[in-house]
């Protein structure tokens, strides 16, 4: 159908205005995006990043290596922290935020209007006033340096952006698959387990790519709560990257910049459809 | 194979609470449906019908009154007994089908036998699964998914994961809306062959008269929340007891004219086509066999096909044709009375101008006037 | 044969309605219960707490005692405080205005149909992905004063005769940080916004069209109002997620030069940094009722409120 009036449409003539303003758009729109990401590819491989001022600036793969291989840097300690600690926040959140997903979509209770909603607003909590007091009751309980200081407040963080996902995905399930599941003499967690979860899987598998990758690129509870490469996690690495010779060493930190993104990219490019369905069914739907 | 179950339904209610308005959707239902009878449930949207078959598979609660599945109380408010679906032996097709879409045909038939206690064997299952399929014909189906399937033999899996359990009471929830007329037509004669092959005590809810007509051994006429006629589809037809059922059941409806009755003159008046019907004597004893209280103003009910064109002789109600329409085995001729319109179905050629009616006085229903 | 077992286990089982009809309660509180412990254990807790502190002197060299709203009032006499509430307004001010019409206007590019649509929705993607503190440090080396490109771009083009020294004063810090902020987040306003443009019936467009309606006016008559719900809840998420701004300042200006682009998140960061927990957390209190009163206004201003109702 959608296919179809599609077709239709096309033969309209585009107005003047609009096609006028297409292709300029187009260009401003890729070299905004495009731009400083090419140059931070551009740079980390090169020996210096001054390169067009005449010094002596040549292609090298030589700072990938050299991130790689020193051991003072700790990058793949870091890189290793990041991927342990975002991938069990984003596992452990999609869990439950469709669990309560199930809850309020499926069960007739008093607040499931409210509840989502409630839970919603805690996203808008800024960080800053949260991390002070979870600092002080973690020194306390001796977390610091640990990932369960930086998994647990994570999934906390990310659960309502998780929940909305999910249930904006849940509530597209007729209701009649339940009731069939029920006579068929399925309990409600065989139901939820059984039929509901795995046709919903698309608006799971959206939810986790973007909680991983909001606690991948998280800062804030990164620098306070964690101390060394035994647990910060790569942006951390990268902020608090220093040469040894006083100077930056841009070649290093934009191949580390690099390989902290590339991951991540692929992620997005890959799965670009779940993505923007995530992101956009929470704002649009809710 | 098991024997049929009856159910009886006594004294049922339904009411909601939404923010802090009641609504009464069932109000003191009592019925029996017999062991192994087709039984539907016919009613426009929004009369209970739907919420009254929740109730007996087990989805809602009642807020009074009990059920019995053969001897056995399944619900019984008052005791405390309400029994969850599972419980009860009960299998339901949706309006929906609510095939399972990442399962196989095979997997949605072996569902509800996988969560059976004690549990079967592989071997059970897949004879169970096997036989059900050969019965419906879907057996060269077992491996799609319901998105490669057709509306009817989706219809058909459908109908088989509910079967397969073999089931005390089969319930079905407007199964045929979502097919195109003619293969409605075809599951409607297969789903009867069916049932009464099984024999399994059966309940359909539609709003459709003539899948009620067809279907049922007994069908139940609802309208807001209350059962307005039972019988079996011919005895609603022909004795419908108010202008609900004489309106719901039959296509084209039932023409309804005002009228006011004179004893003096022993005659009707239709004060919106200001005419005059005089009674006969075998209209009189009609009437007085309908038993018409005091009041002297009524509606005068008479089928479509029931209008016979007579000459003017023998006219007992002169009007005007002023719309027609050809159905190709037959002819619908339109008047408009008053605010009514009046339907006059032949199988002979009609056209517009005058004419003049005449009908049996058995065929004439007259109904207290609604005011 | 299967009918007898059920028949069996069934027949003298009597289930009371109570359980029946708090069954779903029951279910219900089950499956709610990890996110609710989550939520209140790490966030709710932690926000009263951070209240309650704020009311204290909670220096880790001083016993701690009870000022009551001391720590605020010193807060609004102190200089350092106004500048960076100041600058935390105006600057989320001015990135969510760039933000939203940048966004709208490649949300509705976006919205038309050409070759190579496909593409650059998905390259958009890519400033949303990179980690923000990695496009912090791009951002840095772009900004470098001696051999930054911007600076090259800039002298090679004859734009200017010197070099500017982007991070080095307080006005210049102001769009350099707006600058890399809006690269990193419009793409996230042009999804959402994108994704609002499509859900407007095509119909309803092309029937303006009809009506004679040019471009702009449609775009003002009939896009605008429809897309309005979705605008309002991408206003309330960016600018909640601009007042809160920590990692690209940290990494690009680290509120510098002279404190001229502190944000209160920095502030506070620092205070915390310094073991003054009560100062700190009347900074994130003064930020989170900053955030929360701006949420209210946009609902109010909005009529949000009443849709949400209207459509529960």
């Amino acid at each position: 159908m959608k296919s179809q009036s599609r077709k239709f449409l096309r033969p309209v003539m585009r107005e003047s205005l609009i096609s006028w303003c297409l292709f300029p758009g187009t260009i401003i729109l890729l070299l905004f995006t495009l731009l400083p990401f090419a140059w931070m590819l551009c740079i980390s491989f090169f020996t210096r990043p001054d390169f067009f001022n005449g010094a002596d600036s040549h292609f090298t793969f030589s700072n990938y290596w050299d991130v790689l291989s020193s051991d003072s840097l700790h990058f793949l300690d870091f890189v290793k922290n990041s991927l342990i600690i975002s991938g069990l926040s984003a596992l452990l959140s999609s869990l439950i935020a469709a669990l309560a997903a199930y809850a309020v979509s499926r069960l007739h209770f008093r607040g499931r209007i409210v509840i989502p909603l409630a839970i919603l607003a805690m996203s808008m909590f800024p960080q800053i006033s949260i991390v002070g007091y979870l600092y002080q009751s973690f020194s306390s309980l001796g977390w610091i340096n640990t990932y369960a200081a930086l998994v647990l407040p994570y999934i906390a963080l990310t659960v309502p952006l998780a929940l909305w996902i999910t249930l904006s995905y849940f509530m597209q399930i007729p209701l009649d698959l339940d009731k069939a599941a029920l006579v068929d003499g399925a309990g409600r967690l065989k139901t939820l387990f059984k039929i509901i979860l795995p046709i919903a899987a698309p608006g799971i598998f959206s939810g986790f790519l973007l909680v991983f990758i909001q606690c991948f690129n998280e800062f804030l509870f990164a620098i306070l709560l964690t101390i060394d490469y035994h647990a910060q996690t790569l942006p951390v690495g990268i902020a608090l990257f220093e040469g040894t010779h006083g100077e930056i060493p841009w070649g290093n930190l934009m191949a580390a910049s690099t390989m902290a993104s590339i991951p991540l990219i692929l992620l997005a490019l890959l799965f670009q459809r779940f993505i923007v369905s995530g992101l956009a069914g929470g704002a649009v739907k809710g | 194979m098991n024997d049929a179950y009856s159910i009886e339904l006594q004294g049922i209610s339904k009411s909601y609470t939404r923010s802090g308005t009641t609504v009464e959707v069932l109000k003191k239902i009592d019925l029996t449906v017999m062991a192994g009878e087709f039984f539907v449930l016919l009613g426009p949207s929004g009369c209970g019908k739907s919420t009254l078959l929740n109730l007996c598979a087990g989805l809602d609660v009642p807020s009074e009154g009990k059920i019995l599945l053969g001897e056995k109380r399944i619900v019984d408010i008052e005791a405390g007994i309400c029994l969850q679906p599972y419980e009860r032996d009960a299998a339901m097709v949706f309006q929906s089908y609510a095939l399972y879409p990442h399962m196989t045909v095979a997997e949605n038939l072996a569902f509800p036998l996988r969560n059976r206690k004690p549990k079967l064997t592989k071997h059970e299952i897949e004879t169970a699964v096997k036989q059900t399929a050969e019965m419906l014909q879907i057996h060269t189906l077992l491996d799609r998914k319901p998105a490669e399937l057709s509306g009817g033999q989706r219809q058909r899996v459908a109908i088989g994961r509910a079967l397969v359990r073999k089931p005390k009471i089969f319930l079905l929830d407007e199964p045929l809306s979502n097919l195109d007329a003619q293969l409605r037509h075809e599951m409607r004669a297969q789903l009867k062959t069916l049932q009464e092959k099984l024999g399994i005590t059966t309940i359909y809810v539609t709003h459709d008269q003539t899948e009620a007509m067809t279907l049922a051994n007994r069908l139940a006429v609802l309208n807001q929340g209350q059962v307005q006629q039972l019988g079996t589809p011919s005895e609603v037809y022909k004795n419908p007891v108010n202008p609900f059922v004489a309106q719901f059941i039959g296509s084209p409806p039932m023409n309804l004219l005002k009228c006011n009755y004179s004893d003096s003159k022993k005659s009707l008046l239709l004060p919106d086509a200001n005419q005059e019907i005089i009674l006969q004597d075998t209209d009189l004893d009609q009437i007085s066999k309908l038993l018409i209280p005091e009041a002297d103003s009524f509606l005068l009910g008479v089928r479509p096909e029931d209008l016979i064109i007579v000459d003017a002789s023998n006219a007992r109600l002169k009007v005007e044709l002023s719309v027609i329409e050809n159905l190709g085995s037959e002819w619908l001729g339109y008047t408009y009375i008053g605010s009514k319109t009046l339907i006059v179905r032949s199988s002979r050629e009609l056209k517009k101008g005058n004419i003049c009616l005449s009908f049996a006085s058995e065929n004439m229903h007259l109904f207290p006037s609604i005011t | 044969m299967l009918d007898s077992h059920q028949s069996q286990l069934s027949e003298n089982k009597i289930r009371s309605i109570k359980r029946y009809n708090s069954n779903d309660l029951v279910t219900a509180i089950l499956f709610l219960s990890p996110v609710i412990l989550f939520v209140s254990i790490l966030i709710v807790f932690p926000v009263i707490g951070t209240g309650i502190t704020s009311l204290y002197r909670d220096v880790s060299y001083l016993p701690k005692s009870f000022l009551g709203l001391d720590n605020y009032k010193a807060l609004i006499f102190s200089p350092d405080f106004r500048a960076s509430l100041v600058f935390t307004l105006i600057f989320t001010l001015f990135a969510v205005a760039c933000e939203t019409v940048l966004g709208l206007l490649f949300a509705l590019l976006l919205n038309e149909e050409f070759r190579g649509r496909n593409v650059l929705r998905v390259v958009i993607l890519i400033p949303w992905a990179i980690p923000t503190i990695v496009s912090a440090k791009v951002w840095k080396l772009i900004f470098e004063y001696s051999y930054g490109i911007l600076n090259v771009i800039i002298c090679g083009l004859g734009l200017s005769d010197e070099k500017i020294n982007w991070l080095g004063t307080g006005v210049t810090s102001f769009w350099a940080l707006l600058l890399a902020e809006v690269w990193k987040t419009t793409p996230f306003m042009i999804l959402i916004l994108l994704a609002g443009l499509q859900a407007i019936p095509r119909d309803l467009t092309m029937q303006a069209r009809m009506d004679g309606a040019k471009p702009i006016r449609r775009l003002f008559t009939i896009t605008l109002p429809l897309l309005r719900p979705v605008l309002l809840i991408a206003l309330i998420f960016r600018t909640v997620d601009t007042l809160r701004i920590f990692d690209l300042v940290f990494v690009l200006t680290g509120g510098g030069p002279g404190g001229s682009t502190k944000t209160l998140s920095l502030l506070g960061y620092e205070f915390f940094g310094n073991d003054r927990f009560g100062m700190g957390s009347a900074i994130s209190m003064i930020t989170f009722l900053i955030a929360l009163a701006i949420t209210l206004l946009y609902l109010k201003v909005g009529g949000f409120a009443k849709q949400l109702g209207v459509k529960q």
